[in-house]
C-alpha cells in the first residue's frame, strides 16, 4: 500500500503542474486560448496512451488519435439522441472505446514491431475513411445522426457549464488518467509489462499471461483515448473528421517520442506541440505547416541523440544542477514518473 | 521425477534432438554436451517454446506438453535463460515479484524478501536491474526460480562468466534449492566442473543424440563422452 502511493519527486512535479493549470490557466487565459489549452489537455490524455503502450510495452499504436474519434463520436451520438447526463455519456463513451481498443490487440498479439505499427495504422486509415463518409453527429436523424445546417445543442457536464469550469473538468480527468497508468505501473500488471517489455519469453516463463496483459494494455490506451475524444467533444460541441485522420495519430506518436514517452513531462511537452505550437504559429502569422519542419528536427534529434526525449533530458539537467550523489535509490530518477 | 521419452525435435533439415529419453530422478540433475548439441532445444521443449516433432515430457506424471508456457509457469515450472533476462527498469525485488504474481500462494512480499535474503541479494532488493552486476543478476534468476512453490527448477548454463569462487557459491545455493523448495532442479552446461560438483546424475547429448545417462561419475568418465569432448577448450578430466 505504502508502495502504491508513494510520492516521488516527479510525481510530485507533476502533481504541482497540474495543481497550477487548474488553478491559474482558468485565470490568465483569454476564452480563445482556453479553448486551445483545453484541447491540449484531452490530447495529453490521449497521448498518455501510446506514450505508455511505447515505453512500458515497446509497442507501437498509430490509432489513438482515431479512437478518440471513436470516443466523440460516441459521446455526440449519446448527446444528441437521449437526455442522459454527461458523465453516463463520457462512461459509455470511454468503455466502448476500449473495446475497439481490444479488438485492434487481436491482430497485435501476433504482430511485433513494425508490423504492428503497420496495422494499427490501417486501422486509424479505416476510422478516417468512415468519419470522412459519415461525418460526426450533430443531431440529425438516423443512426449516423448527421443534417446539414446548425448543429444542436451539446449539454456540458453539470459542474462544469462555463468554459473554465469545463477546462478544470478536463485537467482533473486527465490527472486522473496519469493516476490510472502510474497505479497499473506500480502493481501487478506493470511488472508483467516490464518483462514483456525485456523479453516474452522470460514473461512467459515467469507465468505472465503475456496476450492478457498486452490486450489490458489496449484497452487503457483505448479508455483514455475515448475519454479524451469525448472530453475534445464537449469542449468544441461538435466534431470534425479532420482531426482524426491517420496521419494525425502518427503526429502524436511522433511527439511523445521526442517529449519522452516515459515522463508526463514528456507527454505534456507532446500535447503542448502538437496543439499549441501550431496555434502559436498562426498567432505569429506564420504558416502552421512550419510545425512540421520542426517536428521533424525534434523527432531526428529524438532518435539520434536523445532515446529518452526531452523531459530525459530535462531530468538529466537537473540531476546535473540538483546533484545528490550520496543516494542512488530509484526515487532520485524521473523515470518512475507516469506514463 | 522428470521423464523425457523419444523426443525428437527437428529444426527444418536439422535434427536438434534425435530420439532422446531419460528419466532424472536427483534431486539435482545435469545435463551437458559441446555447443550445438541441442541442450537449450531440450530446455525450450520443456517450457512450451520448441514443439516436439514427436515424444513426450512429463514431470510427476503430469504431461507438460499440453499446457501454455505460462501455464506450466503456474503449475511450477522454473528456468533461467542462457542470456539471464531481468527486466532493467524494475527492482531487484519486483523482478523476483513477477514470478510470485503469476503463481498461487500466499504472502507474495514475505516469500520474495526470504528468497533473495536466502541468495543473498537482501540489502540490494531496492536497486534496479540495470545496476546489478552478472553475478547479482544470476542471483537474481535463482531467487526468482524459487518462489511461488516451485516444481521442476531448470538452468541454462549458469556458471556462463562467473569467477570460480562465484561458481562455488552458485553451485552451494543449487544445492540447497531441493531442501528450501523441494523442487527438482536440471542444471545445464557445457563446462563440466560445476556439472561434476553439484549433479548427481548426467545426460549428455552430442548433435543432437543421447551418448550417456547415469551417475555422474560414471558418465563423465565414459569414452564416448571424453571423445566428444575431445578436441574443445572444456576438456578438463
Ligand atoms: N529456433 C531454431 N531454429 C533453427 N535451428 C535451431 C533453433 N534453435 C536451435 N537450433 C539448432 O539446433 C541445434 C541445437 O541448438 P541448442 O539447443 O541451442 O544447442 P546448445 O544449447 O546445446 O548449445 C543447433 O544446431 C542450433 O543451430
Ligand atoms: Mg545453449
Amino acid at each position: 500500500m505504502t508502495r502504491l502511493l508513494r510520492v516521488t519527486p516527479s510525481g510530485a512535479a507533476g502533481l504541482a503542474f497540474a495543481a497550477f493549470a487548474f488553478l491559474a490557466i482558468p485565470l490568465l487565459a483569454g476564452k480563445l486560448w482556453l479553448s486551445v489549452f483545453t484541447s491540449t489537455a484531452c490530447f495529453a490524455m490521449a497521448c498518455s496512451g501510446v506514450a505508455f503502450m511505447y515505453a512500458r510495452l515497446g509497442m507501437v499504436s498509430l490509432t489513438q488519435v482515431g479512437l478518440m474519434g471513436v470516443g466523440g463520436w460516441v459521446m455526440l451520438r449519446l448527446n444528441h439522441a437521449y437526455a442522459l447526463p454527461f458523465e453516463i455519456n463520457l462512461i459509455v463513451a470511454g468503455l466502448v472505446t476500449m473495446v475497439f481498443g481490444w479488438l485492434l490487440a487481436l491482430p497485435a498479439l501476433r504482430l511485433r514491431g513494425l508490423y504492428l505499427a503497420l496495422v494499427t495504422l490501417m486501422a486509424a486509415g479505416g476510422l478516417e475513411i468512415i468519419f470522412a463518409t459519415f461525418q460526426f453527429p450533430n443531431g440529425g436523424e438516423g443512426f449516423w445522426g448527421v443534417k446539414t445546417g446548425s448543429a444542436g445543442a451539446f449539454r456540458r457536464p453539470a459542474l462544469a457549464q462555463s468554459a473554465e469550469a469545463y477546462f478544470r473538468y478536463t485537467v482533473a480527468l486527465v490527472t486522473a488518467g496519469f493516476l490510472l497508468i502510474e497505479f497499473h505501473r506500480r502493481l501487478k500488471p506493470g511488472r508483467a509489462w516490464a518483462l514483456i517489455r525485456r523479453s516474452e519469453a522470460a514473461a512467459m516463463s515467469a507465468g505472465v499471461n503475456v496476450t492478457l496483459y498486452k490486450t489490458w494494455a489496449f484497452g487503457i490506451a483505448g479508455l483514455l483515448a475515448g475519454v479524451s475524444g469525448a472530453m475534445l467533444a464537449g469542449s468544441l460541441g461538435l466534431l470534425d473528421d479532420a482531426t482524426f485522420r491517420a496521419s494525425e495519430s502518427i503526429m502524436l506518436f511522433a511527439l511523445a517520442v521526442v517529449g519522452g514517452a516515459r515522463y508526463w513531462l514528456g507527454v505534456v511537452i507532446a500535447a503542448t506541440l502538437y496543439r499549441i505550437l501550431p496555434a502559436l504559429l498562426n498567432n505569429w502569422g506564420v504558416d502552421a505547416d512550419l510545425s512540421f519542419v520542426i517536428f521533424g528536427a525534434g523527432l531526428l534529434h529524438a532518435v539520434i541523440t536523445a532515446p529518452d526525449g526531452i523531459a530525459g533530458q530535462l531530468g538529466d539537467l537537473l540531476r546535473r544542477v540538483v546533484r545528490r550523489p550520496s543516494k542512488d535509490t530509484p526515487e532520485d530518477r524521473p523515470k518512475d514518473a507516469p506514463a | 521425477m522428470t521423464e523425457i521419452a523419444n523426443v525428437t525435435v527437428r529444426f527444418g533439415g536439422v535434427v536438434a534432438l534425435n530420439d532422446v529419453s531419460a528419466s532424472f530422478t536427483q534431486p539435482v540433475s545435469g545435463i551437458i554436451g559441446p555447443n550445438g548439441a541441442g541442450k537449450t532445444t531440450l530446455m525450450n521443449v520443456l517450457s512450451g517454446f520448441v514443439r516436439v516433432t514427436s515424444g513426450s515430457v512429463s514431470q510427476d506424471g503430469t504431461d507438460f506438453l499440453r499446457l501454455a508456457p505460462h501455464r506450466r509457469a503456474r503449475w511450477g515450472l522454473r528456468r533461467s535463460f542462457q542470456r539471464e533476462e531481468i527486466a532493467g527498469d524494475l527492482t531487484v525485488f519486483d523482478n523476483v515479484l513477477v514470478q510470485a504474481d503469476n503463481a498461487p500462494g500466499g504472502d507474495r512480499a514475505a516469500e520474495v524478501s526470504e528468497m533473495l535474503a536466502h541468495v543473498g541479494l537482501a540489502d540490494r532488493a531496492d536497486k534496479m536491474g540495470r545496476d546489478l552486476n552478472s553475478f547479482e543478476r544470476r542471483l537474481t534468476d535463482i531467487a526468482k526460480c524459487m518462489v511461488g512453490t516451485p516444481r521442476l527448477i531448470m538452468f541454462d548454463e549458469p556458471g556462463g562468466g562467473l569467477s570460480v569462487d562465484e561458481t562455488k557459491q552458485l553451485g552451494a545455493l543449487i544445492l540447497s534449492i531441493r531442501d528450501k523448495t523441494g523442487a527438482q532442479v536440471l542444471v545445464i552446461d557445457h563446462d563440466v566442473e560445476l556439472i561434476r560438483a553439484i549433479c548427481s546424475e548426467t545426460l549428455v547429448l552430442d548433435f543432437g543424440r543421447r551418448i550417456a545417462f547415469g551417475p555422474t561419475a560414471d558418465v563423465l568418465a565414459d569414452p564416448k563422452v571424453k571423445a566428444a569432448y575431445l578436441g574443445t577448450e572444456e576438456v578438463t578430466p
